[in-house]
């Protein structure tokens, strides 16, 4: 019966072409404004490295200002300073772990008629790639040996790659970083987590790098961060010395704890080195660190805001004036064919099969409010993206999972405003309407 | 066939209790041609709509084919009244935008009918009521006698034993009604029971037996053999 009332539905569709119109714009346009906003949030709130929710964490340690804590939701800054994340790096604990900030170089290449061209770079260690499952298409990374010593190699993403060697295995090939020869050790594939959850201190909604750089570098290059550099004191050295060894937070650290055991026994590791810290004079706070993991990271960092979530709310508020708007004009609708239902129920039709019907009629407008709201929220996301101007370009599509959500929160809301049209035509007294018909 | 007790129905607003139907008792045996007439307003569309199990009554006890229909639920009362009772409406109450073929189908959906058993009764319906040419025709495409047949048909395509006209020619000319009479007397002599209501006289006196009905009470019999409403009223 149900292929039989699909049928009835798009009759009456047709059979009404205005009032259907209307209904099923009303759906469109509640379900398309709804959609554009939870899909922003839905795409805000997505931890790309669920994965691995339990065995990696944000290191957080609390030397900031003994007279005021940071200024962050667990009053920790989110950065470690140079100093410490060099001497966490020498801890055997952690499966892996990784130092890392963002910079920027400008690509050339020798003999080439390539345009230099600067790209956006991330200085880490090796256990970048296998922490956060990096994916490789060429090569790999670079030897450990290169986080604390000065080695020119690198690893470009597929992009870089397609675009300065056209694609091809470029493993060992040289390519210029602000001048410099680096030995490109590996190319990674197609690799771009939004949000950025290994780096939310800047854009969490911008593309991963283009580049990545041994750690080891620093010195050499005297490379400073391209990310956010927060400090509460100044260095008692001078250059760039004085900045490695000052109190300025600029460099991000994940660790790979694989089981309780190893987290337990890294903790007592970061409770010992404050306590020395302390000794020599450093961290003057109460001994505080944190180890948040990905999940926790996002809710930490507010990478969905309050107002991110009131404006989810109010979208749903809206729908449901919608909602209320097609009810009405269902209503209109199924009422003027009380006739047809009573002629119906005459001859042989339930209560229930009346129902069902016109509750199945609902659901088409539904599906065809739900089809035409994905691609108002398609045109409402592409506006958004051209507010942000390309900043948050990855958030502001929908996936497959989003297309499915529109589909079924329209069906849902046109079963919502179903209800209660089918419920009063489903209990009219059919005899009225077949002595008056 | 059909027997009805003490039947009582009344309709009640805030203000007045309207009594349609009053200690009514009736009989119809299987096969029988039962007319009903009676003034406006005495009853005979709502003893109608009780018999056809559209409406409850208040009160009292109706057995149709010896089973008590006065306490089912409506899906219960939904599929007795599709597999055993056939509706014709003065006003013919075809849907408009379904073409014959589907106005005819759609009692046999509720039935549960296969597609192939369907068609199968529709075509064999069509061509009892000549329309066989018209099946793809819309109801405003016919004529009133011709829509009426529609109806008739599609009251016929299930078989039921028991089929229910209200004032079936009350919307046609005399030439239109007497063959829709002709059609009723033909589908009675085939066994399937019919009850009329009619205001017309001649049509009435063609029925084996008339009811007349007077502020909800049957109040005559006007021939027939064995007075079975008198008996039980």
């Amino acid at each position: 019966m149900i292929g039989y009332y699909i049928s009835l539905a798009m009759r009456s569709l047709r059979g009404t072409p205005i009032l259907s119109t209307l209904m099923i714009a009303a759906i469109a346009v509640g379900v398309g404004a709804c959609m554009t906003v939870l899909t922003l949030n839905y795409m805000m709130s997505q931890n790309a490295l669920a994965h691995k929710d339990d065995v990696l964490y944000a290191v957080q340690l609390d030397g900031w200002d003994p007279n005021e804590a940071a200024d962050t939701a667990n009053e920790l800054p989110w950065q470690l300073t140079y100093q410490d994340a060099t001497a966490l790096l020498r801890s055997d604990i952690p499966t892996r772990q990784v130092a890392m900030h963002r910079f920027g170089f400008t690509i050339t290449l020798d003999e080439s008629e390539m345009r230099p061209f600067t790209a956006d770079a991330r200085i880490t260690t090796a256990d970048f790639f296998g922490l956060f499952d990096v994916p490789f298409l060429f090569g790999g990374t670079w030897n450990a040996d290169a986080d604390f010593s000065p080695v020119q190699q690198v690893v470009l993403s597929k992009a870089t790659n397609d675009k300065v060697f056209g694609g091809e295995n470029s493993v060992g090939k040289t390519i210029n970083l602000n001048g410099e020869p680096f030995t490109v050790v590996g190319i990674i594939d197609h690799w771009n987590p939004s949000p950025k959850v290994y780096d939310l201190n800047n854009n969490p909604f911008a593309d991963s790098e283009e580049i990545y750089i041994p750690f080891g570098l620093h010195r050499k290059f005297e490379i400073y961060s391209w990310g956010n550099t927060n400090g509460w004191s100044h260095s008692n050295e001078e250059g760039y010395e004085g900045f490695l060894q000052g109190e300025s937070v600029w460099v991000q650290y994940w660790v790979e704890l694989d089981t309780a055991a190893q987290k337990e026994k890294y903790e007592e590791y970061l409770t010992g080195y404050i306590r020395q810290q302390k000794e020599q004079g450093r961290f003057q706070r109460p001994l505080k660190f944190a180890l948040s993991k990905p999940s926790e990271w996002l809710v930490l960092n507010e990478v969905l805001r309050d107002d991110n979530r009131v404006l989810g709310w109010l979208s749903l508020a809206f729908l449901l004036v919608c909602v209320v708007n097609a009810v009405a004009l269902l209503l209109a609708k199924f009422l003027r064919k009380a006739p047809e239902a009573g002629v119906r129920r005459a001859l042989g039709a339930s209560r229930n099969a009346i129902f069902i019907q016109h509750l199945i009629e609902s659901s088409c407008i539904g599906v065809l409010g739900g089809l035409l709201g994905i691609l108002l929220s398609l045109l409402g996301l592409g506006g958004v993206r051209q507010l942000a101007m390309g900043r948050i370009d990855q958030i502001a599509s929908m996936d497959w999972l989003m297309v499915l959500a529109a589909i079924g929160l329209a069906v849902l809301a046109s079963l919502l405003a179903g209800l209660y049209p089918a419920w009063r035509i489903s209990r009219t007294n059919p005899s009225i309407y077949l002595k008056t018909q | 066939m059909l027997k009805m007790h003490n039947i009582r129905k009344s309709y009640r607003t805030d203000t007045i209790e309207t009594h349609a139907l009053r200690d009514f008792s009736l009989q119809v045996n299987e096969g029988e041609f039962v007319s009903v007439t009676g003034p406006s307003g005495s009853g005979k569309t709502t003893f109608l709509n009780i018999a056809g199990l559209l409406e409850t009554p208040t009160g009292g006890q109706y057995l149709l084919d010896g089973e008590d229909v006065s306490s089912l639920n409506d899906r219960d009362r939904s599929r007795l009244r599709n597999e055993k009772i056939g509706f014709i409406f003065q006003g013919f109450n075809l849907i408009p935008d379904l073409n014959l073929f589907d106005n005819i189908d759609v009692p046999l959906r509720y039935r549960g009918f296969n597609a192939k058993e369907r068609k199968k009764r529709i075509e064999k319906v069509l061509e009892q009521v000549g329309l066989s040419a018209r099946a793809k025709h819309l109801p405003a495409q016919l004529s009133g006698g011709q829509q009426q047949r529609v109806a008739i048909a599609r009251a016929l395509a299930g078989e039921p034993r028991f089929l229910l006209a209200d004032e079936p020619t009350g919307n046609l000319d005399s030439l239109m009604a007497r063959q829709v009479m002709e059609l009723l007397e033909f589908i009675n002599e085939w066994g399937t029971t019919i009850v009329m209501v009619t205001h017309d006289p001649d049509l009435a006196r063609r029925a084996h037996r008339n009811i007349q009905i007077v502020d909800g009470q049957v109040s005559d019999l006007q021939h027939g053999t064995v007075g079975a409403a008198r008996e039980i009223a």
